[in-house]
């Protein structure tokens, strides 16, 4: 592959990158609270009571993924609206 | 820029295989070929870091069967397309996996010869010697080890040679194809430590290329090396790496910390197991805060040399990369727990499950700055959201505003200072102007990334511009016009470059084509408008 090839499909990641949002099923969430000890932007917060996490203010969310690579469950994606 | 630089860094298979061939002024192939030799039909051939399978492929072709591990995907897929189209898919084996994973993945004595060429060179001495005795343990009876590499000769006269004829080439090598390589030293002693007795086979280039020919010694020397301590000191190599450091960071090579575990203070088995990358900034960083407070262990993982956050959300710190630490230094040897305390801010790249299963250690996520992991770890591995959260201080801004202003001084200042000199003064200026003043007020400008903060800095830019020529300047309307331009791209420019590249700021990354567009759209702008006007 070369220089050029790989840059073309940076362009492609570079657009995706854009667009990537947390995707969060909460009826697989099992209140591992993995995501609220990760997150660097306070996106998560648990909630004792019902025993899972509730992902909230989505506009602070820098996309970096850590809460859906550690989630134990599944329960949480990272990607673009129309991958899911 | 910074994404399409640092594309451009990336070695692809192709420049990977030529650069070699450079630096071996073409001796490799000759290696291979004595290798190659070697092999008898239907032997059983493991190759540690196959690259792109040429000498795979010249194995299989003799008659073996290979099985090639190599631990860049990109790499393999080179090789497995060479694999396809030689119609050797029946005699060879390729699996995705660093050399120190090599013990966990085939069964004891399964390999009638294991090759190597210019692997052990690229391995901390602990990596060799844990991947050696792992060879030792995968050869079958009457096995034996073939490993060619770099060395560093013998003699004072020989390497002043070697060093005066190697230093032109590395640097050539590397600017055509962004490869290096390094040469190993005591590497028969090293072998012998793993349990082999050597010789060399043959050798190249006065020297400097050998292969090694070892088999399995009787007896295996089994000493644990005594664990360095680590302290935070004040030297003239750290004040030169942090200079370094500060201005041109994202120039390669980055200052790196052989990989491996380190003490601070006076650690027990009880002691708590700390992990981090290898960029030389961020141990010392970690040590500083440290050294004096807390006795730990250090594991530092392999980052490429690399920050934390960086190298996880690039792929270079990983799961792999944590396993390998934990397994090739043998920390269990000296630790009655199972619990690592990670960076918080590698958890967007290392699987903490993936750790746990692969090692049967706990994955613990610690605070994301070095600074609070003395209260982190006395108030029982607990954090507090101040901990967890990330924020963007000015001190941090300013430092991000070096790194890219370096940056930027090679890549436009040092041009515009050989080509455009009376541009120079005038750019470097308003670089460092609009710079400094985005650094400032940069999280009170509205917009989510950089390039929707630059829409209010090219306003507050022209307004600048042309407050000063109404009151004071009375510049002529061409010259209003060049700078309207100039200064749109520049404030563009930075706002989109400047607040790094860590996903904090969603960054660079996913803008720099846009920088690319804007600045093609001003030149013919720039090109079409000054004929205009001169017209």
């Amino acid at each position: 592959m070369s220089f050029w090839e790989s840059m073309f499909e940076h362009v492609e990641l570079a657009r995706k990158l854009r667009y990537l949002r947390i995707y969060f099923d909460p009826q697989r969430c099992v209140g591992d609270w993995t995501c609220y000890e990760v997150c660097p932007v306070g996106c998560w917060t648990p909630d004792m009571e019902q025993h899972r996490a509730i992902f909230h203010d989505a506009q602070r969310c820098i996309a970096c993924g850590a809460c859906a690579l550690q989630c134990p469950e599944d329960a949480i994606k990272l990607t673009t609206p129309g991958r899911l | 820029m910074a994404t399409v630089f640092m594309k451009w860094l990336e070695t692809t298979p192709g420049d990977y295989d030529r650069g070699i061939k450079l630096l071996t002024l073409g001796r490799g192939a000759r290696v291979q070929a004595h290798i190659t030799a070697m092999v008898h039909e239907g032997e059983k051939v493991l190759e540690i870091g196959c690259g792109t399978g040429t000498l795979a492929l010249m194995l299989a072709r003799q008659g073996a069967m290979v099985t090639g591990v190599d631990g860049s995907p990109t790499m393999l897929r080179v090789a497995r397309e060479r694999v396809d189209t030689g119609g050797l898919e029946e005699q060879v084996e390729l699996h995705q996996l660093d050399a120190s994973l090599i013990a966990d993945h085939f069964d004891p004595g399964s390999f009638d010869l294991i090759v190597s060429t210019l692997l052990f060179s690229e391995l901390p001495p602990d990596e060799q010697r844990y991947v050696l005795r792992a060879a030792r343990r995968l050869l079958a009876p009457g096995g034996r080890l073939a490993v060619a590499d770099e060395v560093v000769p013998e003699g004072m006269m020989a390497r002043l040679v070697w060093a005066a004829v190697r230093l032109p080439l590395v640097i050539v090598t590397w600017l055509i194809t962004r490869t290096t390589t390094h040469a190993l030293s005591g590497f028969p002693a090293i072998l012998a430590a793993a349990g082999f007795a050597p010789r060399v086979a043959t050798s190249y280039l006065g020297g400097s290329l050998q292969l090694f020919i070892a088999r399995p010694a009787e007896e295996m020397a089994d000493e644990r090396p005594p664990v360095p301590r680590m302290t935070h000191r004040i030297t003239l190599r750290s004040l030169l790496v942090n200079l370094w450091a500060i201005f041109f960071r994202i120039i390669p090579p980055y200052p790196k910390v052989r990989p491996g575990l380190y003490r601070v203070g006076e650690p027990n088995s009880k002691s708590p197991v700390l992990v981090t990358g290898n960029f030389d900034l961020t141990v010392r960083r970690v040590v500083r805060q440290l050294d004096g407070r807390v006795d730990c262990w250090l594991l530092v993982a392999d980052s490429a040399g690399i920050n934390v956050w960086c190298a996880a959300g690039g792929g270079y710190f990983s799961a792999e990369k944590v396993t390998a630490a934990v397994k090739i230094s043998g920390v269990e040897e000296l630790v009655a727990h199972h619990t690592l305390v990670l960076p918080q801010l590698a958890a967007c790249g290392v699987d903490g499950r993936q750790v746990h299963r692969e090692t049967g250690w706990a994955v613990r996520w610690g605070p994301a700055r070095a600074r609070d992991i003395p209260a982190y770890l006395s108030a029982g591995r607990q954090k507090s959201d101040a901990m967890r959260w990330v924020t963007f201080p000015l001190r941090e801004r300013i430092e991000m505003m070096l790194v890219t202003l370096g940056f930027y001084g090679l890549f436009i200042l040092v041009p515009l200072a050989v080509l455009w000199r009376p541009m120079f003064w005038p750019v470097t200026a308003a670089l460092c102007g609009l710079s400094l003043f985005y650094t400032i007020v940069l999280p009170w400008l509205p917009g989510h990334d950089g390039l929707a903060k630059s829409v209010p800095l090219v306003c507050i830019a022209l307004a600048g511009l042309y407050v000063y020529s109404a009151l004071w300047g009375h510049l002529p309307p061409h010259s209003i016009f060049n700078w309207t331009v100039g200064l749109v791209g520049l404030a563009v420019f930075t706002g989109a470059e400047l607040q790094g590249m860590s996903p904090l700021m969603r960054g660079e990354q996913a803008n720099w084509m846009w920088e690319g567009v804007i600045g093609t759209v001003l030149a013919v702008i720039y090109l079409v408008g000054s004929r205009l006007i001169s017209w």
